[in-house]
This record gives structure tokens, sequence and C-alpha cells, in this order.
């Protein structure tokens, strides 16, 4: 082969692949393709290494137009110590990558620097490195191509804050593990750290203790003690777990708060702390890379000193260890926080509490109302009795007369007899016979005037609202009694038809006697003038069923009541006669009425009126 | 002349007893009866005396019982008695000429006093009625032509003028004069003058008549 014709042919392809490129916008990417290695100290499930990996890519994506493939190789320390297995890694390596020669390399914690440190001759010599997740401490002194940033772990910070949200807190506990490397560095770590505190608060140490003792131990902790931890790789037997099921495990067996400087173990149990989010360094590693990859100079590269830190807590174990969220820093961002009802569901809430209030208002109106209009029912019930009270006595002012005759009837006939017997014994004769028939005669109307005097005391001063049972028949033959002299000095023959047996009713006696003589003096002005034939009012007493209902009619044989009117008569103020309010029906309905009872008019086809009571057998 | 009877009309037989049993022992005749249809079925009204009545009477009442008996031309005197005097029924029986208007009870004092006063009256009615009989028969018993006369001799004619008026001769007016007069049993003109002034008197509502 001739290499010009060689150059010739490749010349021609290349200019065909341009031409393809600018017509097509198609980019080449084996022309452009970057490569970056990462060598991770861990595991690749660990926590830090899927967050790092994450800020990594995502960083390096948005980086260029160039195309970056990441490839990744996990050390998983310290379940392997790398020191056994060093040369055949270099080999693997060089083996693996001869093809894609990484342009940039990450070493991601202490373990993958040392390596590429120890072994940078025989494997990529010239690549540059990063590094990252290395505390300032670990980090070695660095020869040129090297850079990165130091991955501070605030221990001191989140001691602090720890101190100041538990101000109870009188010991500090530091767990840390057994692990050659990581869990060792830490421990060393802590150890420093803890010498600023040891004045103010006891310090203690569980350091490589059994998995199970650990936990017993924690326990045993209250609330007068914090716990500080970051979980460890392997116990004090040798057990390999890793930082996050470890903590997790602590966290559900101590009696004290948990605080971590790793936001990882944020969510498992832990209190919170001041940490780097890996995100965040995978980020910042992510930058460095694509500076270098841009072709930046390694020696020149001004890193920055540190990650701003941030405070994540758990919301959850703010509750759980009482911490006023009043106490927590303004910039802390806490984690898990479950909404409250009110959070959750304000507009929902709100709603159902102003419908609750608009039905407690609108329930309370309505007791209002009802309490209100029971109140004035009572009012207008009490007014009408009242009303009724006062007609009564009207009704024994237009009987004056006619009690007044039918007192002194016996009265006069008292005196005279007691005169006739005065001139019997001033004429000296023995009139012994005559004398004894004048005193019966005196004895009897004596009782007779007390007994009309008993019979209107009832009308005129007796006590209303006695509910009490009595005979229908009585009642009907006294308000004839107490009407008939009335009646008799109107002309009006007043008929009782009174039933056979007794006819009880329950009630105020005296109330259905007033409407019985309203009705009765009713009829007596119904018939008024007429000729002598239609001057009789029928009062009549017709039993029903016992428990059933019983009927007392007044008829008369007046001009009657307008079909029209049969109904409006007992309405207020509705009267008929030239005289009168128009109150008297309308007292009678309520008085009726208040007995459980009808009362209503009737046209019979023979004329007249009849006004039928209906009221409660018992 | 015999002597007076007191009709007691009222429908409480008790206080119709203890009443008559009073007139009784005052020395009264009386009669009760129980209403007004009693009363006008069996009263006989030819003896002296007069009437107690009842106000308030089932049936027709004592006011139109006395009004009855006036426009019957009965001339019993009537004293009320009521349970409860209403103003306008006794202003209504007084102007009737009612006797007097009494409230049950009545004291004896009371009741004797009007029935004492109820019966002068009655006599004295009685006695001017029977001398107005006497009268009216004096004075039936005159001719048509003598009536005439003396119609003008009372009217202060003279007996010329007379004689012009009737067209009869002064002579026959004189001889009729003397009979009329004789008739009359007047003695002199004067007296002639008094019997016709007492004539005219009770010349409302003749009995009989």
């Amino acid at each position: 082969m001739h290499p010009p014709r060689r150059f010739g042919q490749a010349f021609v392809h290349r200019l065909i692949l341009l031409w393809l490129v600018v017509a097509s916008g198609w980019v080449p990417a084996a022309s452009l393709e970057r490569n970056v290695l990462v060598l991770y100290s861990y595991g690749r499930l660990l926590p830090a290494a899927i967050e790092t990996d994450r800020g990594l890519r995502e960083t390096l994506r948005g980086a260029s137009g160039e195309q970056v493939r990441v490839y990744d190789e996990y050390f998983d320390a310290p379940r392997f110590g790398l020191e056994s297995y060093a040369d055949t890694t270099v080999d693997f390596l060089r083996s693996k990558y001869e093809a894609r020669r990484p342009d940039v390399i990450v070493a991601a914690g202490p373990q993958a620097l040392r390596f590429l440190l120890e072994n940078r001759a025989r494997l990529f010599p010239g690549v540059p490195i990063v590094h990252e997740g290395i505390q300032a401490a670990s980090i070695p002194p660095l020869p040129p191509g090297v850079v990165g940033v130091a991955h501070d772990i605030e221990v001191r910070r989140t001691l602090e804050l720890a101190l100041r949200l538990h101000p109870r807190a009188r010991r500090i506990v530091f767990v840390t593990g057994k692990a050659e490397g990581p869990d060792l560095e830490w421990d060393t770590l802590v150890r420093g750290e803890a010498r600023a505190f040891a004045g103010r608060v006891s310090v203690e140490f569980l350091s490589g203790l059994p998995h199970n003792v650990l936990l017993r131990r924690l326990a045993e902790l209250d609330g007068s003690s914090i716990v500080f931890t970051r979980g460890y790789f392997l116990d004090g037997e040798g057990r390999g777990t890793s930082p996050l099921d470890s903590v997790r495990d602590m966290a559900v067996a101590s009696g004290a708060p948990i605080y971590s400087p790793f936001d990882t173990t944020l969510g498992v149990g832990v209190v919170g702390g001041f940490s780097r989010t890996f995100v965040d360094v995978g980020r910042q590693t992510g930058r460095i890379v694509n500076a270098l990859l841009g072709g930046a100079d390694p020696s020149s590269m001004k890193m920055p000193e540190r990650e701003p830190a941030t405070l994540d807590l758990d919301w959850r174990q703010l509750r759980r260890w009482g911490i006023d969220e009043r106490d927590v820093p303004a910039d802390a961002e806490v984690h898990f926080r479950k909404p409250s009802i009110w959070e959750a569901y304000r507009g929902q809430v709100i709603a159902g509490v102003v419908i609750l209030l608009l039905q407690a208002a609108l329930i309370l109106w309505l007791f209002a109302e009802r309490f209100r209009r029971r109140r004035a029912e009572r009012a207008v019930e009490r007014q009408r009795f009242q009303l009724a009270h006062a007609l009564r006595l009207a009704v024994a002012g237009e009987l004056t007369a006619a009690i007044a005759h039918e007192i002194n009837q016996p009265l006069g006939a008292i005196l005279s007899n007691a005169d006739a017997a005065e001139l019997m014994l001033d004429s000296g004769a023995d009139r012994r016979v005559e004398l004894r028939e004048i005193l019966a005669d005196i004895r009897r109307d004596d009782l007779r005037a007390s007994e009309v005097i008993q019979r209107l005391r009832t009308l005129l001063t007796g006590r209303e609202g006695e509910q009490r049972p009595f005979d229908v028949n009585e009642l009907v033959l006294d308000a004839v009694a107490i009407v008939r002299s009335e009646a008799a000095r109107r002309g009006v023959t007043l008929e009782a038809r009174t039933a056979a047996g007794s006819v009880s009713t329950v009630g105020d006696r005296i109330q259905l006697q007033q409407v019985l003589i309203n009705l009765i003096l009713n009829a007596s002005d119904a018939v008024a003038g007429l000729p002598d034939a239609q001057r009789l009012i029928v009062v009549t007493v017709t039993p029903g069923a016992p428990g059933g209902t019983l009927t007392v009619t007044v008829r008369d044989r007046g001009r009657g009541i307008a079909e029209g009117n049969l109904s409006r008569v007992f309405e207020s103020f509705f009267t008929t006669k030239g005289e009168g309010m128009g109150l008297g029906l309308s007292i009678a309905r309520t008085l009726v009425e208040a007995h459980g009872g009808r009362i209503w008019a009737e046209s019979p086809p023979d004329g007249g009126a009849l006004f039928c009571i209906e009221l409660r057998q018992v | 002349m015999s002597t007076p009877l007191i009709h007691v009309v009222d429908d409480d037989d008790s206080l119709r007893t203890a009443i008559l049993r009073l007139l009784s022992a005052a020395g009264h005749e009386a009669r009760g009866y129980a209403s007004t249809g009693d009363f006008l079925l069996h009263a006989s009204l030819d003896r002296p005396g007069c009437l107690l009545l009842d106000l308030n009477l089932p049936g027709p009442s004592g006011l139109e019982l006395q009004e009855e008996l006036l426009r019957r031309g009965v001339p019993v005197p009537v004293v009320f008695l009521t349970g409860h005097a209403a103003v306008p029924d006794s202003v209504r029986a007084m102007k009737s000429g009612a006797e007097d208007f009494l409230t049950k009870p009545v004291e004896r004092h009371t009741l004797l006093g009007a029935i004492d006063r109820a019966l002068a009256r009655d006599a004295a009615q009685r006695q001017s009625r029977a001398e107005a009989d006497r009268l009216w028969a004096r004075f039936a018993r005159l001719t048509p032509r003598e009536r005439e006369v003396f119609e003008r001799i009372v009217a202060g004619r003279l007996n010329k003028q007379i004689a012009d008026e009737l067209g009869i001769a002064e002579r026959t007016v004189k001889l009729q004069r003397a009979q009329l007069m004789d008739k009359l049993g007047a003695g002199s003109p004067a007296e002639l003058g008094v019997f016709a002034e007492r004539l005219k008197q009770l010349r409302t509502p003749a009995p009989g008549a």
C-alpha cells in the first residue's frame, strides 16, 4: 500500500463525510467522542456513589457539543482490599480501556486516588486526574495534573446544631466502625473534632462494637445524649454492612437522637445535619472535568476551596424528639414534612368549616325562630284566654238582670213570708200550722237562692285551667239554668236534651260552660223579635262510643247563617250583629280547640242555625 | 158594695204564695195567678180591687197585660213587682198609669201602702164612675131636641137666640128648657152648668159605649 494513495483515499472519504455533515447537520459520533473514566473506591450501590454519578453525568452531558462517554469502575472497598490485586487491576484497566483511552480520570474516594497515584505511570500516564469525595485531611501531596476539591465533612457545625436543638443534652456519643480505610479514617476524623466539645459535654466513643451490642448500648441512651455517626462498613466482629443500613438499625434502636453529616442517611431515622450533597459533589466534579476536556491546564486551574454545605433535617425526627421548628435555622431544608390536614386540604377544610358554621348559624337561627314563634304563640294564647276571661265577665254582666231576678225571687218570697208570719203572730190567734208552713217555705227559698249563687259563682269566680273529668249533661243543665231567666226575659224558650246516663269529658268545665252560654246567647239574639214558635233554642247532648267523641249542639230557629259565612263566623272580628265585637265565636273556637275538640256551624235544611261542639269522650 | 179583691200575678209559686199569705194576714182578700193567660181567663173584675203584677212573666209580660187591660177599658189599678227594675220598663209602666213600681224583695209597709193606695184609687175611680153613670143615665133621658137646647144653654145662648137657631118658637124653647132641667134634676141654670161641666169631664170612655 502506498501512503499517498491511502492519504488520498482518506481525504476523499473525509470530504464526503464533511459534505454529509454540512448537508444533513449530522455530527458523526466517532470523530468527537471523549472518554471519562470514573474509579469509585466503594461499591456501586453506595448512595454516595449513586448520587455522585448522577450529578456528574448530568453536568457532563450538557457541557459541550462533544459526545462524552463515561465509564465506571468500582473497587468496592472496604469489602475488597485493593492492595492485594492492584497489579491485576492495572493490567485489567489498561487492556479494557486500550481502545477507549480516557481523556480524564475521576478518582472518587481516597482508595481510588491512592491507587491511581501509585500506578499512574503504568496505567494512563499524562491523563489528568480529578479527585472528589476525599476529606482535606486524607488528601496526599498531589503531583501535577491531579486536581480536585476537598470534601469536608461538617462534623463541628452539625454537632453545634445538635446541641442547640437539644439544650438538655449532656453527652455526645460517637459511633464508628472497624473497616480498614473508610471506617477508621472516619474514626480518626471525629476523634479530632470531638476534642472541641470535650469541655462542654461528656464525649463517648462506641467504636468497633459488634452490631447488636452497639444497638443495645444505643437503646440504653435517653434524651440527655446525642448520637453522632454516619454508619459504618464493618462492625466490631468484621460483619459487613453499609453505612445506610447500619444507621437505619441504630435509628430504630437508639433512645437518643442521631445526627449525621451526610445527607444520604437522611430519611432512615436520622435527625439530619450539615452536609454536602453528593449530587452537588458530582456536579462540581463534572464542571472540572468539562474544563479539562475543553483543554484547560490543570496546574493553573483555580479550585473552589469547598462546596457550600446545606442543612437538611427530617421533619418526622424533629417531631419525634420534640424539637420546636422555630428553633430550626431559617436556611434549613426540612424534608419529609407530612402536611397537616390544614396544609393538605386547606380549601376543603375552609369549605367544611364554613359549611359547618353556616349550618350551625342556620340551626341557631331556626332555634331562635322556633323559640320566638312559640313565645309569640304562647303570648297569643295567653291573651286569648285573658280575653276569654274578660268576655266571660262581660257575659256575666249581660246576665245581671236575669241573675238579680233569679236571686230576688226567693229573697222576696222569704221577706214576704216573714212579714206574713209577723202579722199572724201580732193577730194573737193560734196559727201554728200556717207558721210552720211559712218556715218550711222560707228554708226552701233560702236554699234556692244559695243554689243560684253557687251556680253563678262558678261562672263569675271559677278558676280556669283546671283539667278534670266532668259530666257533659251537668254542664249543659248548668249553662241552661244560668241563661234560662235571661232567655225568659227575652221571651226565648230553652230546652235541654241531655243524654241518658253520664257522658264525660276531660277539661276546663268553666271554659266549656262559657262556650255553651255564648252559643245560647247568640241563638237568643238570632231569634229575637221572631214569632213565639220560633223563639225556641234546643241544646242537645249526643254521646259517642267511649273513647270516641261526644257532640253538643245548639239549635235555633232564627234567620240562619249565609252559606258563605259558615266558616267565617269563627274568625275574629267577624260579626253580623249590630253590636258585638265578633270575638265570642273566635274565642269559643280557641277554647274548644284547646280541649282537642272541634266547633263548627251548619245550616239545617229546615232553617235556623246549628252549632256543633265535638269533644273527646272518656 | 163588695169587699176589694187583690189579684196577684207571678209565675214564681213560692213568691206568689208568700205574697198571698202576707196580704191575707194583713186583712186583704187576694187571689193568685201563675200567668197572664191564667189571669185573663179566671179573674173576675167586677169586684173592686187592684192588680199586683210581676214584670217578667213567661209568655206575655206584665207590661203587655197592663196595656191589654187598658185597651179593654178595665180600669183596674196596677202595682208592678219586679226582680230587677230596668229604668225603661218602669217608665213605660208608669206612663201606662201604673199605681206603683216595686222591687223584690219588697218591704211589708211598702207593699201594703202601695196596695192601699191602689185600692183607694180604685174606690175613687169606681165612685166617680158610678156618678158618671148616673149623669149619663139622666142625660140619656133627654130627647134629641132637648139635647140641642141643652148644648146651647150650656154655651150661654139666650132663649131667643136658641129659638132662632133651631127655627122654633121662643116659647117652645122655654118649655123644653124646663123639661130638660127637670129630667137632669137641675134646680137652677147654675146647677145645669155644673152638670154640663162634669159631663164634659166624663165624656171619655163611657162604660158600655
